[in-house]
């Protein structure tokens, strides 16, 4: 097991607000990672400081032993894709058209693909199963089935990394479901995830390891059983987990929750 | 193992898509573009024809092959009138479409066109200074009002990107504000021009002319430099191509690929630039052209910049050609300008346009 991406001591600011501080953690080459946290924690910056698309301030972020600030934006993007969670089409292009842009990294400033890069494309279409929507319009599409071609974008560049920002948000539960397959299929295929999840309950089955963003700026990693126990989550997203049997117990006996007299 | 498996699978189904799919879009692009080249040749012809005079395309024909001779009034009509002019629109067609297109990709946004945008009325501007004040500056051959008419445009353009620009998007609603603010304030600012020019002369009815888009029989020169300058652009636009589609996917995303996104955006509006100041130099602010042909085109071949390119540049040709020809003979002798028709022709397909991408008003 070997360090894929590499956090040493990584400090972020926006115009002079610091959102991290010293964060150290490491993902290995063949894990599938949750990266979990409170609302505006900052996991999605995170996620852009692992891609290398934000610089950081302080500390380093490698990727497969190299620093991410020493290579080229192309160089960087062969190593790492990610797959944003807001994603805007103005023009009708259709899915082949867009997962094509994911071999971008890899063109000259003049040359079209080749054959290799078709072939990464037919790979990436592939193993997101939509091989079959290659000629529809991607804005004519579902949320399910956008999701799945933009994971296919990501892969199109053939990353050793890929980073996810919310992949089940606004998704219907089947949906859900499909996708957590799909994170399954791609990891054994050999594909390192790591996914920014909302949704907790996904996260136990599919991903391998927990990163638990704090409060204090610590990234707390482990098992899922190991980090998504009450005591842990009850500090980390500032509300008790432990008063929630209890809050569904009050809803189906018909009682006032204890929540809504709080609010009201 | 399963890997491998894959990968055959994925191999195969390539290859297929390698000689099935991919070679017949190929093949669907070249006989599009054949078909267009084909109809610009006769539209050229047949347009040269066509004037107070008319001429029969035998003659026509004959005459091009032959050489100017200065004896044949015909001969003379054709070289010193009809094959100027009509060059000048299929010039100030393709110049107009490509860079409608551009400007399109570059604000991500279908309803952007060198009009609409303010970037024409920019040229116009800058192209009436260097015709007023500066009228005997030349630069390698470039006249102060081709030169100041791209600094013009490409000042505006910046002003517009800048100022319609939210948080990387371009929304309908701003863009349409904010160059439709602009492109007053450029306009009015070139009628005040008309105030420096002491006796009503010469260069205010040149100013007024470029206002309302009317392409006049150019000198031989002055269609040199032009043609130059879009030729230029084109060449340039050629890589230009790809990077629009992937800046269609967002500026963030085109980032993270590798995309240097600040210069591509500068690089899209130089280019822009020069050919739409190669346009008003030639005709003038001419309206929705550079919208109702790369609309047209898209319908037919889809959104692929690369594909799109030469078929807008070839079919504004077309486009204007026609336009021209009808604009001087539907109402001959006296001429309308061809920027009244194609506001006439445009205006209710830009508002027909407006109206289909309504959901998007709100910000």
């Amino acid at each position: 097991m070997t360090a894929l991406l590499q956090f040493v001591d990584v400090s972020f600011s926006y115009e002079q607000h610091a959102i991290f501080a010293d964060v150290n953690f490491c993902v290995e080459q063949g894990e599938c990672g949750a990266l979990i946290g409170p609302n505006g924690i900052g996991k999605t910056t995170l996620l852009r400081l692992a891609a290398g698309v934000l610089p950081c301030s302080h500390g380093s972020v490698s990727l497969a032993e190299r620093r991410l600030d020493t290579l080229r934006r192309a160089e960087a993007a062969r190593l790492v894709a990610l797959v944003p969670q807001r994603f805007e089409v103005p023009f009708d292009f259709t899915v082949q058209q867009i997962v094509e842009q994911g071999r971008t990294p890899y063109l000259g400033f003049f040359t079209g693909l080749k054959r290799h890069d078709r072939r990464a494309v037919e790979r990436a279409l592939e193993l997101t199963d939509v091989i079959y929507l290659r000629n529809r319009i991607f804005n004519e599409l579902s949320g399910g089935e956008r999701q799945r071609v933009k994971i296919a974008l990501g892969l199109a560049q053939e990353p050793r990394l890929l980073l996810l920002d919310e992949p089940t948000q606004s998704l219907d539960l089947g949906r859900q479901l499909e996708l957590l397959d799909c994170l399954r299929a791609l990891n054994d295929e050999g594909v390192t995830i790591l996914a920014a999840m909302h949704d907790l309950q996904l996260i136990p089955g599919t991903f391998s390891s927990v990163l638990l963003l704090e409060p204090d700026h610590e990234v707390r990693k482990g098992r899922p059983q190991d980090v998504l126990r009450p005591d842990v989550l009850e500090r980390a997203f500032d509300c008790p987990p432990r008063r929630h049997p209890q809050l569904v117990d009050e809803k189906l006996a018909g009682e006032n929750p204890a929540w809504l007299e709080k609010t009201s | 193992m399963e890997t491998e498996i894959a990968e055959k699978i994925g191999s195969r189904s390539s290859a297929r898509a390698d000689r099935g799919i991919r070679f017949s879009d190929r093949a669907f692009l070249m006989l599009i573009l054949l078909a267009l080249l084909g109809a610009l040749a006769v539209v050229l012809v047949l347009s040269m024809g066509m004037g107070a005079t008319r001429i029969g395309v035998r003659e026509v024909l004959g005459c091009l092959l032959n050489g100017h001779r200065s004896g044949d009034t015909n001969s003379v009509i054709l070289f010193e009138i009809r094959l100027p002019r009509v060059l000048a629109s299929a010039f100030v067609g393709a110049a107009l479409s490509v860079a409608g297109l551009l400007f399109q990709g570059l604000f991500r946004n279908p309803m952007a066109d060198p009009y609409v945008i303010g970037s024409s009325g920019g040229a116009a501007l800058g192209a009436g200074i260097g015709l007023f004040l500066l009228p005997r500056f030349s630069f390698l051959g470039f006249g102060a009002t081709a030169a100041m008419g791209f600094v013009g445009s490409v000042a505006t353009i910046a002003l517009v990107y800048w100022l319609a620009r939210i948080g990387g998007r371009v929304p309908v609603v701003t863009l349409l504000l904010a160059g439709f603010a602009v492109s007053t304030m450029l306009s009015y600012s070139t009628y005040f021009l008309v105030v420096l020019d002491d006796n009503f002369g010469l260069r205010t009815r040149v100013l007024a002319s470029w206002l309302t888009g009317v392409i006049a029989v150019p000198r031989w020169s002055q269609l040199a430099v032009t043609a130059v300058m879009i030729a230029f652009g084109l060449i340039c636009c050629l890589p230009l191509a790809r990077r629009l589609n992937t800046l269609a996917l967002g500026d963030e995303y085109a980032r993270q690929v590798g995309v240097q996104v600040e210069k591509t955006h500068l690089a899209i509006i130089l280019a822009g630039s020069l050919i739409t100041a190669a346009a008003v130099s030639l005709g003038g602010v001419i309206s929705f052209v550079g919208l109702i042909v790369p609309h047209m085109a898209r319908l037919v071949l889809g959104p692929d910049h690369t594909r799109l390119l030469p078929v807008t540049a070839v079919a504004g040709s077309i486009f204007l050609v026609l336009g021209d020809t009808l604009a001087r003979t539907v109402l001959a002798p006296s001429e309308i300008p061809v920027g009244l028709l194609t506001a006439f022709i445009g205006g209710p397909f830009f508002l027909y346009l407006l109206r289909r991408t309504r959901r998007e008003y709100a910000l």
